[in-house]
């Protein structure tokens, strides 16, 4: 168990730079996910901290030690790969117990850790057998026993879920987090999935070319993103950007896109006070558009008019994807509406839950 | 499926099946007949003998003679080859200095015709203007020989204790470089992903190089055992033209290759190096069947 700390941590290939003065503090026993799209550096992140990157410019710490120059078997990590990196051929058991070898941990000790590691995954039928016996999922958590044995201090997770159908992903992800709280131990977790990274994450970095943009609680991350790339990133449909400009009139500010001009809420005014008549972009989220009809109580509530290009049922909900003016935007509303394709129809935008960011600097403006 | 199939498939396979029956089965079912003649090689007259040419053989001490000397090229060729080869491909994959170089360096010898590795090689040896024995005696180490018992530089392929070890140097030489090129390829299919969880782990290189590399490479290396082992029981080529047949009265560097020509093409006995050949043929035989049957592992994939 230790914190880990990435103390202004480069890692350049070349001229690309896959890191870049990367800062972060993880706390004993934080599950942090990083999150980013793919090639934005987030797996190289994870693999300085292993050791299997040499860093070209910082510190990383493991508790209060700095492990730059320390050798990836003494750092006291264990590493789930993509490809579960099962060696192909030892049998499950031997897979599991060939780091503990390695370390000369004594025979009877390793049985003990495997045998305990393989009921809490429920695989003790299979350790006889070599991997390509295995399906995808039992693979994956022969992979994660191959960590568990070792009892680390930190737990290292390269996108673990991606080789896994649908299902199966759900599945192992609620595993993955009942873990966490059995071993009550660090775990670092690269995904390019919002969605997992959402479910099991104490607190996500999310990472774009390199760059950290934010890291936070999942919740404050969603509810209050820091800059466009993490508003847009967070959340499926992501969130509307719609760019207008800020007025105000009568002592109070709208925003005004040309198609549609919505009041901002009267709470906001100072906050907003500097960019009255400059361009501004409004980020509103799918499920903060509402069908008039069946539109909580209690909101600040704003009409837009637009109309209705295409429709998509999820079943508990519809998806309205609604062009008005230059603007596209996605709707998450309540099945009931009466929405059409082709239809002219009005929506509510919830406004006490707008964003707005600066075109500028894409930061929020706060 | 189609009702009259055979109508297409039988003459697209029948030019394959004749000529395979002409010119393989066909010869070796006249060998195994001809091993039981006392054939001359010219006449047309075959006398049959039954198996008098095989019941001779057990009994020539020559016969012997040659087939100790494979065994002995088989006992250590196969062995030395593939353990240089093995190392020389993994120091290779290490990318260290001037891999690139060092790899088509020793594969070289391979694109030498085996006559002009032959006569190269003679001449490296040769006791008075070759650069093998002028080396070592500008070092000064005829005490180094001495100890061995031999009274200065052996004159190597004209000394019937060190011939054998020095037409094997030249094998060695010759195919280290093939399994070489072989080795690296097998090594460099390994996916990155084992060695790192390997690191990770806590391996240091050599226990990557034991329990990651070596273990992925089994179907290569046997297949590296059988090809060199079968090596081992030819050497007719290289022995013909490094040594003068007939020259020694013990004949040192004969092998089962090389007597039976010498049997058919200079003594006309074609019926008794006939068979010859078809002992040579169930040993190698026999030889890969066991090498597969005793290297058999589960094969692994990745």
């Amino acid at each position: 168990m230790a914190s880990v700390t990435f103390d202004h941590v480069s890692k350049r290939f070349g001229d690309v730079i896959a890191v870049n003065d990367l800062n972060l503090q993880i706390a004993d026993k934080e599950f942090l996910v990083l999150v980013g799209p793919s090639g934005c550096g987030k797996t190289t992140a994870l693999r300085c901290l292993a050791g299997l990157e040499e860093i070209s410019d910082g510190r990383i710490l493991i508790g209060d030690q700095v492990v730059n120059d320390v050798a990836p078997k003494d750092r006291d990590i264990a590493m789930v790969f993509q490809s579960y990196a099962l060696y192909p051929h030892m049998s499950v058991y031997d897979n599991m117990a060939f780091g503990l070898k390695l370390r000369k941990v004594p025979k009877d000790e390793i049985k003990r850790r495997v045998g305990e590691a393989a009921k809490m995954l429920g695989i003790e039928s299979l350790l006889d057998r070599k991997p390509r016996q295995l399906s995808g999922g039992q693979r994956q958590r022969v992979a994660v026993g191959r960590a568990i044995v070792r009892e680390p201090k930190v737990f290292l997770f390269d996108e673990p879920l991606s080789n896994l159908d649908a299902k199966l992903r759900v599945e192992t992800r609620t595993n993955i987090s009942k873990l966490h709280q059995q071993l009550a131990t660090t775990f670092i977790y690269v995904t390019h999935d919002q969605v997992e990274a959402m479910t099991m994450a104490t607190r996500i970095a999310v990472i774009n070319k390199g760059i950290l943009q934010q890291i936070d609680t999942p919740q404050n991350l969603y509810d209050r993103p820091d800059n466009l790339f993490v508003a847009g990133f967070m959340g499926s449909p992501a969130m509307n950007f719609l760019k207008a400009k800020l007025d105000k009139a009568d002592g109070k500010l709208y925003v005004d896109g040309g198609s549609f001009r919505v009041e901002v809420p009267a709470d906001r005014n100072s906050v907003y006070a500097g960019y009255v008549g400059k361009q501004i972009i409004l980020g509103v989220r799918p499920e903060d558009i509402y069908d008039p009809h069946y539109c909580p109580p209690g909101i600040f509530k704003q009409p837009v008019e637009g109309k209705v290009e295409v429709t998509e049922l999820m079943g508990n909900e519809i998806f309205l994807y609604i062009t008005t003016g230059e603007h596209n935007l996605v709707a998450r509303v309540d099945p009931r509406t009466g929405a059409r394709m082709g239809d002219r129809t009005q929506v509510a935008f919830n406004m006490n839950n707008m964003h707005l960011f600066d075109p500028d600097t894409e930061r929020a403006i706060r | 499926m189609y009702k009259h199939k055979y109508r297409v498939i039988i003459p697209f396979l029948a030019p394959a099946v004749i000529l395979y029956l002409v010119f393989v089965i066909y010869p070796y079912a006249r060998s195994m007949y001809n091993s039981l003649t006392s054939w001359k090689g010219v006449s047309a007259n075959q006398p049959f003998v039954g198996l008098y040419n095989y019941v001779r053989m057990i009994n020539d001490e020559f016969f012997w003679n040659a087939l100790i000397h494979n065994l002995q090229y088989l006992l250590f060729l196969p062995i030395i080859i593939i353990s240089l080869s093995l190392f020389l491909a993994f120091m290779i994959s290490q990318r260290i200095r001037f891999s690139k170089f060092f790899r088509v360096t020793f594969f070289f010898p391979q694109v030498i015709s085996i006559i002009s590795i032959g006569v190269l090689w003679s001449y490296v040896y040769h006791p008075t203007i070759g650069i093998l024995t002028s080396l070592l005696q500008a070092a000064h180490l005829e005490w180094f020989f001495q100890i061995f018992g031999f009274e200065g530089i052996p004159v190597w392929v004209g000394d019937e204790r060190t011939v054998r070890i020095a037409i094997g140097a030249v094998v060695v030489w010759q195919a280290a470089g093939f399994y070489m090129v072989l080795f690296l390829a097998a090594m460099e299919a390994i996916p990155q992903t084992f060695y790192e969880a390997a690191i990770i782990d806590g391996a240091n290189r050599w226990h990557q190089f034991w329990n990651i590399t070596i273990p992925l490479l089994w179907d290569t290396m046997q297949t590296a055992l059988v090809f060199s082992g079968l090596g081992a029981f030819d050497m007719f080529a290289i022995t013909r033209v490094m040594v003068v047949s007939g020259s020694s009265q013990t004949r040192p560097a004969d092998v089962l290759a090389t007597y039976l020509y010498e049997q058919a093409f200079e003594a006309s006995r074609f019926g008794y190096a006939t068979a010859i050949a078809v002992s040579l043929f169930l040993l190698m035989l026999t030889l890969s069947a066991l090498t597969m049957r005793v290297t058999r592992r589960e094969a692994v994939e990745y």
